[in-house]
């Protein structure tokens, strides 16, 4: 037996086991998931698809700590989320995801360093070092130059840059995205997909929602749902 | 998140919406000035009927040109058109009241009084005849002389200071000879008079006395004078008042039927009024201000309600990215406080302005100076109080924005 203590939970980073989520809405039940079981290991590039209606974001916002499944076990890092009350839940977004929206998500008022700043105060980081670490993210991203900029000073490929240096900066298990070329040209959705490939191989773990298959085709695997369950999950 | 985020954080928000922000503070700033000012406003009197109490004795009375206290608007115009009360007239009075044992002459105004770099605020500056100290309730010295006949009629530059600027100035240093300066003029220390302490809270050992000749030199002669007339004993208080009455209508002609077109007053005429008025203003000040912070602080809740719900993106993001509800809460509360803080300081601001602006509206119509001071007290009362309707109003709207599910707010766009 080794003397030396547990450094990370063997397994994998994320075990999804039988989720349900249902939604109550008067005397009728929507299940939007009916029973999903998958695991992502660290460093997998998966891509989620499946048509509109089909439960994607449903399961996004589980995997994302958002919400909490009606049934079924969500551990992530080896740390049951399942059962975890709101602040908790804060807490396991804070520091282990790491979302960039569709429609980027970005505080208007705020420059594109106090954007990035944002997790880090709420994770409690004194000033000094988080405009050190915020400025580290955006030089990752290429946007060091931009970052006094209010976001309408920015084009969409810029500002979906800003989120994605606001997801990385407190160094997440994963980076969660949802549709995140869905508001921008193809070129510019092309350059955020090449980023996302640079970062999956610099260490970090992606998952991505989508329902275009160009975009998924980026991915090494492709879970795909229809009406709230797995119908495939192919690897690449 | 800390404390000076949540603030820097409510400031922002609050800056980008300036109008209405303003617009929101409104009540309460209403009511924030108008406690201030009226504070201000009894505070001023207060001092203003003290200083009179104290120069009338018990069988002195003073004949002037309006009373001490003016109760309606239009009796305040009336008084705007009577004659001023000249030398002349005092002269008239020695002359013409044989049960008056001393017939003298104030007019005073209100000035900042420097001595080397050393500075005390509105003291007031009274210039007075020679037997001024004999009149009403004496005041003895305890330091040097009197002013006498020669320094009123030669308009000596001596001056007697009050036992405030003894304390301010000389401490423990021999007083007589220095050299203290008013508006950039110096004057001569000849004497200190005995301290007398406060009344109403009003200090009335903050003042210098110059000879009248001297003071209308400096400040004009155009100024109404308050003839101090001390009667020869308490028996014939009343027929003494009424031979300087006499010689004054004498004087301005009047006819049987008309009435006095000046004012005789006595120490006790004037506290009564003042008691009665003072506590009907304080009643209904505080109505007021009930009713405008209840009213401002509907309005920021209302106003903090809109915020959350314009904001409901902006508090999905930030939950998703790690902030609690306390984190949410704060935010929320602190932007709330701020705002009902920031209409407190500016009724504080309006109510600066307004008593300055009575101040010397005033000032320059009264025998006496009037200030109205804007108390310490009185500023910090009306800020904490305003904070802590907007930390009351700002209770409801913070919370609900805290409880908001962090996938529905982000839904929302
Ligand atoms: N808050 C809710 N209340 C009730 N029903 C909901 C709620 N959220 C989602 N649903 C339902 O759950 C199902 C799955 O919705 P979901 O948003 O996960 O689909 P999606 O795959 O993301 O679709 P799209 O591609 O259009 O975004 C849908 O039938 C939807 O109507
Ligand atoms: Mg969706």
């Amino acid at each position: 037996m080794s003397a030396e203590p547990v450094a990370a939970p063997a397994g994998p980073l994320i075990l999804a086991e039988d989720l349900w989520r249902t939604y109550v809405m008067g005397a009728e039940e929507i299940h939007a998931l009916r029973g999903v079981s998958f695991a992502i290991q660290p460093n997998e590039y998966v891509a989620i698809m499946g048509p509109s209606g089909s439960g994607k974001s449903t399961l996004m916002n589980l995997i994302g700590c958002l919400d909490t499944p009606s049934k079924g076990d969500y551990v992530l890092r080896g740390k049951n989320v399942s059962k975890m009350n709101d602040d908790e839940l804060a807490e396991v977004r804070n520091r282990e995801i790491g979302f960039v929206f569709q429609t980027f998500n970005l505080l208007p008022r705020a420059s594109a360093l106090q954007n990035v700043e944002l997790p880090l105060v709420y994770a409690g980081i004194p000033k000094e070092e988080r405009v050190a670490r915020a400025k580290r993210s955006l030089e990752m991203v290429d946007l060091a130059a931009r970052m006094s900029h209010k976001p309408n000073e920015l084009s969409g490929g810029q500002r979906q840059r800003v989120a994605i240096a606001r997801a990385l900066v407190m160094g997440p298990s994963i980076l969660l995205a949802d549709e995140p070329t869905g508001n921008l040209d193809t070129t510019t959705g092309n350059e955020i997909m090449g980023l996302f490939e640079r970062l999956q191989r610099e260490g970090n773990t992606i998952i991505l929602v989508t329902h275009e298959r160009d975009i998924a085709e980026h991915a090494h695997r492709i879970i795909f749902i229809r009406d709230g369950k797995i119908e495939s999950d192919e690897r690449r | 998140m800390p404390f000076s985020e949540a603030v820097r954080l409510a400031l922002t928000s609050l800056r980008s919406s300036k109008l209405r922000s303003f617009l929101t503070v409104l009540g309460i700033l209403i009511g924030v000035s108008s406690v201030i000012a009226v504070v201000a406003i009894i505070d001023g009197l207060d001092s203003y009927i003290a200083s009179r109490v104290l120069e009338l004795g018990s069988k002195s009375f003073s004949v002037q040109k309006m009373p001490d206290i003016i109760t309606s608007a239009n009796q305040w115009i009336e008084m705007q058109r009577r004659k001023d009360v000249t030398m002349d007239d005092v002269e008239a009075v020695r002359r013409g009241c044989d049960l008056c044992t001393e017939v003298g002459a104030m007019v005073a105004t209100s000035r900042d009084v420097k001595y080397g770099r050393v500075r005390q605020n509105d003291v007031r500056i009274m210039g007075v005849s020679e037997n001024f100290s004999r009149i009403g309730s004496i005041r003895d010295l305890i330091a040097g002389r009197q002013l006498i006949g020669e320094d009123v009629e030669n308009a000596r530059n001596s001056v007697v200071i009050g036992a405030d600027l003894m304390d301010a100035f000389f401490g423990t240093m021999e007083p007589i000879g220095r050299e203290i300066t008013i508006d950039s003029r110096s004057f001569r220390v000849v004497g200190v008079a005995e301290r007398k302490g406060s009344i109403f809270g009003e200090s009335q050992d903050n003042f210098v006395w110059m000879p009248i000749t001297l003071f209308r030199k400096y400040y004009g002669s155009r100024r109404s004078i308050v003839i101090q007339v001390e009667a020869r004993s308490m028996n014939v208080f009343e027929e003494a008042q009424d031979q300087a009455r006499v010689v004054m209508r004498v004087r301005r002609h009047l006819d049987y039927a008309e009435p006095d077109d000046f004012n005789i007053e006595t120490g006790e005429s004037i506290l009564d009024l003042w008691k009665s008025a003072t506590q009907g203003i304080y009643a209904a000040t505080l109505l007021v201000t009930a009713i405008s912070l209840v009213v401002g602080g509907v309005v920021v809740m209302n106003i903090m309600l809109v915020s959350v719900t314009e904001r409901t993106a902006e508090i999905g993001v930030r939950k998703a990215l790690g902030a609690k509800r306390r984190d949410i809460l704060r935010q929320f509360l602190v932007e709330a406080v701020i705002l009902a803080g920031f209409g407190g300081v500016l009724g504080v601001l309006g109510a600066m302005a307004f008593a300055a602006g009575l101040s010397s509206l005033l000032g320059g119509m009264m025998a006496t100076e009037f200030v109205a001071p804007v108390r310490l007290w009185a500023v910090a009362l009306a800020v904490a109080v305003s904070s802590a309707v907007g930390l009351v109003a700002g209770l409801y709207p913070a919370s609900r924005a805290a409880a908001l599910d962090p996938v529905a707010a982000l839904r929302a766009e």
